[in-house]
Protein backbone atom coordinates (compact mmCIF):
# COMPACT_ATOMS: atom_id res chain seq x y z
CA UNK A 1 0.00 0.00 0.00
CA UNK A 2 1.22 3.61 -0.77
CA UNK A 3 2.03 5.59 2.09
CA UNK A 4 -0.17 8.64 3.23
CA UNK A 5 1.73 11.90 3.42
CA UNK A 6 2.24 13.53 6.97
CA UNK A 7 0.26 16.31 8.02
CA UNK A 8 3.28 18.59 7.54
CA UNK A 9 3.56 17.85 4.02
CA UNK A 10 -0.25 18.08 3.69
CA UNK A 11 -0.24 21.30 5.50
CA UNK A 12 2.70 22.86 3.47
CA UNK A 13 0.85 22.65 0.31
CA UNK A 14 -2.60 23.71 1.65
CA UNK A 15 -2.74 26.94 -0.41
CA UNK A 16 -1.43 25.32 -3.37
CA UNK A 17 -4.28 22.96 -2.70
CA UNK A 18 -6.69 25.55 -2.51
CA UNK A 19 -5.95 27.40 -5.79
CA UNK A 20 -5.53 24.41 -7.98
CA UNK A 21 -2.10 24.52 -8.69
CA UNK A 22 -0.25 21.45 -7.80
CA UNK A 23 0.13 18.60 -10.26
CA UNK A 24 -2.84 15.89 -10.10
CA UNK A 25 -0.39 14.08 -8.20
CA UNK A 26 0.31 16.00 -5.03
CA UNK A 27 -3.48 16.92 -5.36
CA UNK A 28 -4.64 13.21 -5.01
CA UNK A 29 -2.27 12.87 -2.13
CA UNK A 30 -2.88 16.14 -0.39
CA UNK A 31 -6.96 14.94 -0.99
CA UNK A 32 -6.11 11.28 0.48
CA UNK A 33 -4.72 12.62 3.41
CA UNK A 34 -7.04 15.72 3.90
CA UNK A 35 -10.63 13.38 3.88
CA UNK A 36 -8.98 11.42 6.96
CA UNK A 37 -7.20 13.07 8.65
CA UNK A 38 -8.90 14.58 11.75
CA UNK A 39 -6.48 17.71 12.48
CA UNK A 40 -5.78 18.37 8.51
CA UNK A 41 -9.57 18.19 7.50
CA UNK A 42 -11.09 21.13 9.30
CA UNK A 43 -7.52 23.11 9.12
CA UNK A 44 -8.38 22.52 5.42
CA UNK A 45 -12.03 23.83 5.47
CA UNK A 46 -11.33 26.99 7.61
CA UNK A 47 -8.60 28.05 5.03
CA UNK A 48 -10.90 27.53 2.18
CA UNK A 49 -13.99 29.12 4.05
CA UNK A 50 -11.27 32.09 4.76
CA UNK A 51 -10.35 32.56 0.95
CA UNK A 52 -13.92 32.43 -0.22
CA UNK A 53 -15.07 35.10 1.80
CA UNK A 54 -12.05 37.36 0.54
CA UNK A 55 -12.87 36.31 -2.78
CA UNK A 56 -16.90 36.90 -2.13
CA UNK A 57 -16.36 39.85 -0.42
CA UNK A 58 -12.93 41.60 -1.67
CA UNK A 59 -13.98 43.27 -4.67
CA UNK A 60 -17.45 45.60 -4.00
CA UNK A 61 -18.02 47.68 -7.48
CA UNK A 62 -17.85 51.28 -6.64
CA UNK A 63 -19.24 54.45 -7.87
CA UNK A 64 -17.50 57.44 -8.50
CA UNK A 65 -19.25 60.95 -8.89
CA UNK A 66 -19.02 62.27 -12.07
CA UNK A 67 -16.76 59.93 -13.58
CA UNK A 68 -18.74 58.51 -16.84
CA UNK A 69 -19.60 62.30 -18.02
CA UNK A 70 -15.54 63.01 -17.98
CA UNK A 71 -14.74 59.98 -20.04
CA UNK A 72 -17.25 60.63 -22.03
CA UNK A 73 -16.06 64.40 -22.92
CA UNK A 74 -12.25 62.65 -23.08
CA UNK A 75 -13.39 60.53 -25.62
CA UNK A 76 -14.72 63.37 -27.60
CA UNK A 77 -11.60 64.58 -27.58
CA UNK A 78 -9.60 61.41 -28.51
CA UNK A 79 -8.20 62.30 -32.47
CA UNK A 80 -9.59 59.73 -34.76
CA UNK A 81 -7.00 57.04 -35.29
CA UNK A 82 -8.80 54.17 -36.67
CA UNK B 1 -13.70 57.55 -40.33
CA UNK B 2 -16.77 59.75 -40.69
CA UNK B 3 -18.47 61.98 -38.08
CA UNK B 4 -21.48 59.83 -38.41
CA UNK B 5 -19.47 56.28 -37.38
CA UNK B 6 -17.16 57.90 -35.11
CA UNK B 7 -20.60 58.78 -33.09
CA UNK B 8 -22.19 54.95 -33.94
CA UNK B 9 -18.49 54.17 -31.98
CA UNK B 10 -18.54 56.13 -29.16
CA UNK B 11 -22.60 55.06 -28.84
CA UNK B 12 -21.43 51.83 -28.57
CA UNK B 13 -18.92 52.52 -26.64
CA UNK B 14 -21.11 53.98 -24.43
CA UNK B 15 -23.39 51.41 -24.12
CA UNK B 16 -21.18 48.33 -24.03
CA UNK B 17 -18.03 49.72 -22.20
CA UNK B 18 -19.01 52.28 -19.97
CA UNK B 19 -21.84 50.22 -18.46
CA UNK B 20 -18.62 48.30 -16.88
CA UNK B 21 -17.53 51.47 -15.18
CA UNK B 22 -18.53 50.74 -11.43
CA UNK B 23 -16.40 47.35 -11.95
CA UNK B 24 -13.44 48.57 -13.25
CA UNK B 25 -13.58 51.47 -10.79
CA UNK B 26 -13.87 48.97 -8.19
CA UNK B 27 -10.62 47.01 -9.54
CA UNK B 28 -9.22 50.31 -8.89
CA UNK B 29 -9.52 51.27 -5.86
CA UNK B 30 -8.19 47.92 -4.34
CA UNK B 31 -4.93 47.89 -6.88
CA UNK B 32 -4.58 51.67 -5.65
CA UNK B 33 -5.05 50.84 -2.57
CA UNK B 34 -8.41 53.12 -1.86
CA UNK B 35 -6.80 56.42 -3.64
CA UNK B 36 -9.52 57.78 -5.13
CA UNK B 37 -7.74 60.02 -7.12
CA UNK B 38 -5.59 57.46 -8.64
CA UNK B 39 -8.16 54.96 -9.07
CA UNK B 40 -10.29 57.33 -11.48
CA UNK B 41 -7.53 58.16 -13.47
CA UNK B 42 -6.41 54.57 -14.23
CA UNK B 43 -9.93 53.76 -15.19
CA UNK B 44 -10.11 57.27 -17.58
CA UNK B 45 -6.56 55.77 -19.07
CA UNK B 46 -8.11 52.46 -19.39
CA UNK B 47 -11.17 53.74 -20.93
CA UNK B 48 -9.11 56.07 -23.76
CA UNK B 49 -7.08 53.03 -24.72
CA UNK B 50 -10.20 50.58 -24.93
CA UNK B 51 -11.32 53.27 -26.98
CA UNK B 52 -8.70 53.31 -29.28
CA UNK B 53 -8.17 49.50 -29.57
CA UNK B 54 -12.61 49.35 -30.12
CA UNK B 55 -12.14 48.05 -33.61
CA UNK B 56 -9.84 45.27 -32.09
CA UNK B 57 -13.18 44.03 -29.46
CA UNK B 58 -15.37 41.75 -30.93
CA UNK B 59 -18.83 42.81 -29.84
CA UNK B 60 -20.86 40.72 -27.97
CA UNK B 61 -17.67 38.84 -26.15
CA UNK B 62 -17.10 39.24 -22.92
CA UNK B 63 -16.44 43.14 -22.57
CA UNK B 64 -15.84 43.28 -19.02
CA UNK B 65 -12.79 40.72 -19.40
CA UNK B 66 -11.11 42.46 -21.85
CA UNK B 67 -11.82 45.79 -19.65
CA UNK B 68 -10.25 44.88 -16.98
CA UNK B 69 -7.60 43.10 -18.55
CA UNK B 70 -6.38 46.35 -19.50
CA UNK B 71 -7.07 48.16 -16.87
CA UNK B 72 -4.71 45.07 -14.44
CA UNK B 73 -2.03 45.41 -17.20
CA UNK B 74 -1.85 49.22 -17.27
CA UNK B 75 -1.61 49.08 -13.94
CA UNK B 76 1.37 46.88 -13.43
CA UNK B 77 3.47 48.26 -16.21
CA UNK B 78 3.40 51.49 -14.58
CA UNK B 79 3.97 49.45 -11.27
CA UNK B 80 6.64 47.80 -12.92
CA UNK B 81 9.03 50.72 -14.40
CA UNK B 82 8.31 52.77 -11.25
CA UNK B 83 9.44 50.14 -9.00
CA UNK B 84 13.37 50.94 -8.89
CA UNK B 85 13.83 47.91 -7.16
CA UNK B 86 12.35 45.52 -4.46
CA UNK B 87 11.31 47.71 -1.66
CA UNK B 88 12.18 46.09 1.68
CA UNK B 89 8.89 45.28 3.14
CA UNK B 90 8.21 45.75 6.83
CA UNK B 91 8.63 41.65 7.25
CA UNK B 92 6.74 41.00 10.43
CA UNK B 93 7.78 36.82 10.57
CA UNK B 94 5.09 36.23 13.21
CA UNK B 95 2.62 37.11 11.05
CA UNK B 96 3.15 34.37 9.39
CA UNK B 97 2.04 32.12 12.01
CA UNK B 98 -1.59 31.34 11.21
CA UNK B 99 -4.45 32.17 13.45
CA UNK B 100 -6.13 28.61 13.33
CA UNK B 101 -3.09 27.24 15.03
CA UNK B 102 -3.47 29.72 18.03
CA UNK B 103 -7.69 28.79 17.81
CA UNK B 104 -8.46 24.95 16.70
CA UNK B 105 -10.49 25.22 13.77
CA UNK B 106 -13.85 23.08 15.14
CA UNK B 107 -14.07 26.46 17.34
CA UNK B 108 -17.04 28.39 16.39
CA UNK B 109 -15.12 31.59 16.91
CA UNK B 110 -12.66 30.47 13.60
CA UNK B 111 -14.72 31.58 11.36
CA UNK B 112 -14.73 35.15 12.57
CA UNK B 113 -14.29 36.00 9.77
CA UNK B 114 -17.97 35.51 8.57
CA UNK B 115 -18.57 37.93 10.88
CA UNK B 116 -16.41 41.06 9.88
CA UNK B 117 -18.40 43.69 7.58
CA UNK B 118 -17.04 43.87 4.29
CA UNK B 119 -15.97 47.45 4.31
CA UNK B 120 -13.34 45.75 6.83
CA UNK B 121 -12.43 43.05 4.81
CA UNK B 122 -11.53 45.67 2.04
CA UNK B 123 -9.51 48.20 4.02
CA UNK B 124 -7.68 45.18 5.16
CA UNK B 125 -6.60 44.31 1.77
CA UNK B 126 -5.60 47.92 1.12
CA UNK B 127 -3.66 48.05 4.19
CA UNK B 128 -1.31 45.47 2.84
CA UNK B 129 1.74 46.34 1.50
CA UNK B 130 1.85 46.55 -2.47
CA UNK B 131 4.37 43.52 -2.94
CA UNK B 132 1.47 41.47 -0.68
CA UNK B 133 -1.75 43.16 -2.43
CA UNK B 134 -0.73 42.68 -5.72
CA UNK B 135 -0.76 39.00 -5.99
CA UNK B 136 -3.79 38.51 -3.85
CA UNK B 137 -5.63 40.68 -5.93
CA UNK B 138 -4.62 38.90 -9.16
CA UNK B 139 -5.20 35.49 -7.70
CA UNK B 140 -8.41 35.48 -5.00
CA UNK B 141 -9.92 38.46 -6.89
CA UNK B 142 -9.04 38.35 -10.46
CA UNK B 143 -8.62 34.60 -10.70
CA UNK B 144 -5.09 34.41 -12.38
CA UNK B 145 -2.96 31.38 -12.17
CA UNK B 146 0.34 31.58 -10.33
CA UNK B 147 1.93 31.56 -13.75
CA UNK B 148 0.01 34.05 -14.57
CA UNK B 149 0.95 36.25 -11.80
CA UNK B 150 4.35 35.49 -12.19
CA UNK B 151 4.82 36.61 -16.39
CA UNK B 152 2.52 39.84 -15.29
CA UNK B 153 4.39 40.64 -11.98
CA UNK B 154 7.73 40.01 -13.61
CA UNK B 155 8.86 37.62 -10.97
CA UNK B 156 9.31 33.63 -10.48
CA UNK B 157 6.56 31.64 -10.05
CA UNK B 158 8.41 30.46 -6.13
CA UNK B 159 8.13 34.38 -5.27
CA UNK B 160 4.16 34.58 -6.56
CA UNK B 161 3.96 31.40 -4.06
CA UNK B 162 5.79 33.29 -1.44
CA UNK B 163 3.96 36.27 -1.29
CA UNK B 164 0.56 35.30 -1.95
CA UNK B 165 1.10 32.79 1.27
CA UNK B 166 2.41 35.92 3.35
CA UNK B 167 -0.51 38.26 2.13
CA UNK B 168 -2.99 35.72 3.05
CA UNK B 169 -1.92 35.01 6.64
CA UNK B 170 -1.30 38.65 6.90
CA UNK B 171 -4.90 39.55 6.50
CA UNK B 172 -5.61 36.47 8.68
CA UNK B 173 -3.80 37.96 11.19
CA UNK B 174 -5.20 41.77 10.61
CA UNK B 175 -8.60 40.37 10.62
CA UNK B 176 -8.63 38.22 13.71
CA UNK B 177 -6.66 41.34 15.63
CA UNK B 178 -9.64 43.18 14.38
CA UNK B 179 -12.11 40.77 15.69
CA UNK B 180 -10.46 40.43 18.86
CA UNK B 181 -11.07 44.51 19.52
CA UNK B 182 -14.23 44.52 18.41
CA UNK B 183 -15.35 41.80 20.24
CA UNK B 184 -16.30 39.70 17.64
CA UNK B 185 -14.14 37.14 19.19
CA UNK B 186 -13.21 36.36 22.86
Amino acid sequence: MEDMITCQEALARVYEYLDGELSPEWTEKVRRHVEVCRRCWPRFEVERAFLDRIRERGLPAARAQGLKERIVRLLDEVEDSD
Amino acid sequence: MTDVDRDRKTAQFEAEALAHLDDLYGLALRLTAGDEPRAEDLVQTTCLRAYQRWSQYEVGTNCRAWLMTILRTTFINDYRSRRQRPTPVDYDEFAEWSVFEERSPDDPEARFFERIVDARIVAAIDALPDEYRLPLILSDLQGLKYREIAESLGVPVGTVKSRLFRARRQLQRELYDYARDAGIVS
